[in-house]
């Protein structure tokens, strides 16, 4: 079901009996390297088609899919970009905690003075793009697996957030971006339409830049990208700044959906953002999936759980689910000749 | 200069009187080598002759000690292998130096996109027509798309060919310098056919230094051939008038010394029969083979790389499946496969990594060498720190371990130190048999002699050994019978008493 199994491919066998361009049409499909995910998607749709009555698919819960959807896809998306290079950024909940409480101090609500308007998404954006630069460097500079530098950077800025916030909820006042949340263009949810179109520009920016091409380079042998001139340290950095600052555009959105700032926001993200990447196909051995991938993966994980809803399935259960998915997605993913020892 | 004045205008890359010393060890003492125009130059040596040292100077992944790289007659620094292409100068590594998850394409112009990229993002569709042009021009159909890891191994090389290639003429170089670093080791006859076509195309604007074992390959395919002995130009000759047999000799050389090897100490009488091997093969690997060892003797398995050798070994140590066949160890079967079945019967394994296979490196002398013998060290179902001191410090002073205390971790000792702990951990688990793989290999002359003479001392002792040298002359001289292989058969047996050993020009002719 991954990328890797995709593009080796059960295709060669059938490659002389079919016509050309069915042959390069499923080439083209499989080297897309979503082609599993889609089908993953079609058969949760399907059983969930079936088990509901058809309910599942009416119109109402498909904008309420694509609708819940679209946040957990951009965190998935802010986390990739350092999975492919075969690191790992868990600062999520860290980042997303700081900017509620920034977001609490800085938009209009009742409590303060300040209001700074549209101005709060790049703000957001630059603290999370400094959490990403401060783990980069961490990572390159210092030589700390990103795993523990980030996760420690992540529990630094959940207790800068508790802090700071005083853990209290602040209901905003200024509601303009919560209303762009829920808006619908044409019965379609806005913001699933611009995370389409966010994932679109995050995918060409991998296939065509410079950044996009190293990062696949050293997700595939960081020893040979180097030897090939590439500046593997500069662009681990750039990765985890954008990473970053990807995790603070969710988290702004996030709050303003909510419609209320508290520190304890980001608690619950680290487990979904995760399952999402590796559900999506990017492989935690790096050097495979892209924003599409991340975006396809929380869908399904969406989808999914929307389904168990919609079946009336005990909540419990449906975490023990999700982990299920998680472990299975990894299984499926995970290129065991690039590991020596499983750790 | 030895080269008359008309060739020598013709040089374009020379290395005049390049040394290299590693710690304890010249690898290249005072090396001359001229690569003209248009020319495939063969580079032929044994293992540690200083052939790859040699190459990772001349594209500067090791900077030499004296001496100096002329590019056409001006002194240039090799820096890193950037620098080197950028000079036109790049080499095939046997490994392979491409990104396996990225496309033909994206590997071609890995850090190089510039010349496709507008405003900062790149046209894949132009860079897919250069890269079918590039693979067109060296005759290579591909789907330039597909990525790295899914095409051949004979597409894999003619890609980072092609890739060589395209960067020298990105710098303006018109005459590049390809090495090729045992390129047909990984091919098939019928490729290797075409490696051959290919390279005397590539004669036509570019130089190539061709490096193989197969001494019939480098003497038709080149036009000139280098010898290299123990870091030494041993010879230059063109390839017209070249003898295989004659490159052999010098291969191997004449400075063979009997108490090199200590001889004197070699076992004479025959003791027990401690491992049988019956009909062992594996399917397409090598084809089933018998043999023996007995107590205190040294066999050594001889034969190219492909041989089955190593496989044999691992085999042995249980780290591979035997398809067919039986290993018995002092009359007791042995499952094939099960390392732990091996070690807990007495078969010990020296790897020839000692670095990540031999050595817990991050752990001290005493808790490597004490590693297999836990059991033994306990008092009261507990490790007892009192005997664990007293196996590591007996098995160190034993094997003349060179180590400033027990505890000092393994990472902080040398090569030979390090082997010498490897080997006192089998010993202190009183192993009956120990399969050694390259034991002398990275180690420096001194160590060397020591663990000679440490072998020959675990022959009195009884400890049957099969062994895998680095050069033919280690293996006449430490064994006491060796086994040649060829293309996963076994040839011969040869016998090598003490004072009546076989000479290496003999020998080398059974296996190439």
């Amino acid at each position: 079901m991954t990328t890797v199994t995709a593009r080796s491919g059960g295709l060669t066998p059938l490659r002389e009996r079919l016509p050309g361009s069915i042959v390069s049409a499923a080439t083209w499909f499989w080297r897309g390297g979503v082609a599993a995910q889609v089908l993953t998607l079609a058969i949760v749709i399907g059983i969930f088609a079936v088990g509901t009555g058809g309910k599942y698919l009416s119109w109402s819960n498909i904008q309420v899919i694509l609708s819940l959807a679209a946040i957990p896809a951009i965190f998935a998306i802010g986390l990739h970009p350092t999975i492919v290079p075969g690191g790992i950024d868990l600062s999520v909940q860290g980042v997303a905690s700081l900017v509620a409480v920034f977001v609490g101090l800085l938009l209009k609500n009742q409590y303060n003075a300040h209001d700074v308007g549209f101005w709060i998404i790049p703000l957001c954006m630059l603290i999370g793009a400094v959490a990403g630069a401060v783990n980069g460097l961490l990572n390159t500079a210092l030589r700390i697996p990103s795993f523990i530098a980030s996760l420690g950077m992540g529990w630094i800025l959940y207790g800068l957030a508790v802090y700071m916030g005083k853990a209290v909820n602040v209901p905003l006042l200024d509601t303009r971006i919560g209303k762009f949340t829920s808006a619908t263009l044409w019965g379609v949810p806005l913001i699933a339409i611009a995370v389409v179109v966010f994932t679109s520009i995050v995918q060409v920016i991998e296939d065509r830049t410079r950044l996009g091409r190293y990062m696949y380079a050293i997700g595939g042998d960081e020893v040979i990208a180097k030897q090939a001139g590439v500046n593997v340290g500069m662009t681990k950095v750039a990765l985890f700044t954008v990473a970053g600052a990807v995790y603070g555009l969710a988290s702004v959105l996030l709050t303003c959906r909510l419609g209320i700032a508290t520190s304890r926001m980001g608690l619950t993200l680290l487990f979904p953002t995760v399952t999402a990447v590796a559900v999506g196909g990017v492989a935690l051995t790096g050097g495979i999936g892209g924003a599409k991938n991340a975006a396809l993966g929380a869908l399904i994980v969406t989808a999914l759980n929307d389904g168990l809803i919609l079946m009336h399935v005990s909540p419990y259960i449906q975490q023990a689910v999700n982990g299920v998915v998680l472990i299975g997605a990894v299984a499926l993913t995970i290129d065991r000749k690039k590991l020596g020892f499983i750790k | 200069m030895n080269v008359s004045n008309g060739a020598e205008e013709d040089v374009i890359l020379a290395l005049r009187g390049i040394t290299k010393i590693f710690p304890g060890v010249v690898a290249l003492d005072r090396v001359e080598l001229a690569i003209r125009r248009n020319e495939v130059v063969g580079l032929v040596g044994e293992n540690g002759a200083g052939k790859s040292v040699l190459m990772k100077i001349l594209i500067g992944l090791l900077q030499p000690d004296e001496g100096r790289v002329l590019l056409e007659g001006i002194p240039i620094t090799l820096r890193d292998p950037s620098d080197a292409i950028r000079h036109g100068i790049g080499m095939v590594f046997q490994e392979g130096s491409l990104v396996p998850n990225l496309s033909v394409t994206e590997n071609l112009f890995l850090c190089h996109e510039n010349g496709f990229s507008r405003l900062g993002f790149f046209s894949l569709r132009s860079m897919r027509e250069a890269a079918r042009e590039l693979l067109g021009e060296l005759g290579l159909q591909v789907d330039v798309s597909e990525p790295v890891a899914e095409i051949g191994p004979s597409a894999r090389q003619m890609v980072e060919i092609a890739r060589l290639l395209w960067l020298s003429r990105l710098y303006g170089r018109d005459n590049p310098v390809l090495i090729l670093d045992e390129p047909t080791t990984v091919l098939a006859d019928k490729e290797r056919e075409t490696l051959f076509r290919i390279l005397r195309e590539l004669k036509k604007r570019a130089s190539v230094v061709f490096i193989s074992h197969r001494i019939q390959e480098v003497v038709e395919n080149s036009d000139r051939i280098y010898v290299l002995k123990d870091g030494k130009n041993v010879t230059e000759m063109g390839a017209a008038d070249a003898r295989i047999v004659r490159i052999e000799q010098l291969m191997v050389g004449h400075s063979f010394s009997a108490d090199r090897f200590h001889e004197d100490e070699q076992r004479t009488e025959r003791g027990r029969e401690i491992l049988r091997i019956e009909d062992l093969g594996r399917t397409g690997i090598f084809e089933p083979l018998s043999f023996t060892v007995r107590e205190g003797e040294i066999v050594s398995l001889i034969g190219l790389v492909g041989s089955g050798k190593e496989e044999i070994c691992r085999c042995i140590a249980g780290l591979e499946r035997a398809d067919t066949g039986s290993i018995s160890l002092d009359g007791r079967k042995l499952p094939t496969g099960s390392p732990d079945v091996a070690v807990r019967a007495g078969i010990g394994h020296i790897p020839i990594d000692r670095r990540s296979e031999g050595l817990a490196l991050m752990m001290s002398v005493a808790d490597n060498v004490n590693l297999l013998v836990l059991d033994r060290l306990k008092r009261a179902g507990l490790l007892s720190p009192a005997q664990e001191r007293k196996n590591a410090q007996h098995w160190v002073s034993e094997c003349q371990i060179k180590t400033p205390s027990i505890s000092t971790m393994c990472a902080n000792l040398s090569g030979g130190n390090q082997q010498k702990t490897v080997m006192s951990k089998w010993l202190s688990s009183q192993v009956r048999l120990l399969i050694l793989d390259h034991p002398t290999r990275g180690i420096d002359v001194g160590a060397k002699d020591e663990i000679y003479k440490l072998l020959r001392r675990l022959a009195q002792q009884g400890i049957g050994m099969v062994i895998m040298c680095d050069t033919l002359e280690e293996d006449i001289g430490l064994s006491d019978r060796m086994l040649v292989l060829k293309d996963g058969r076994l040839v011969r047996e040869v016998d090598t008493p003490p004072q009546k050993k076989p000479s290496p020009q003999s020998i080398i002719s059974l296996i190439v």
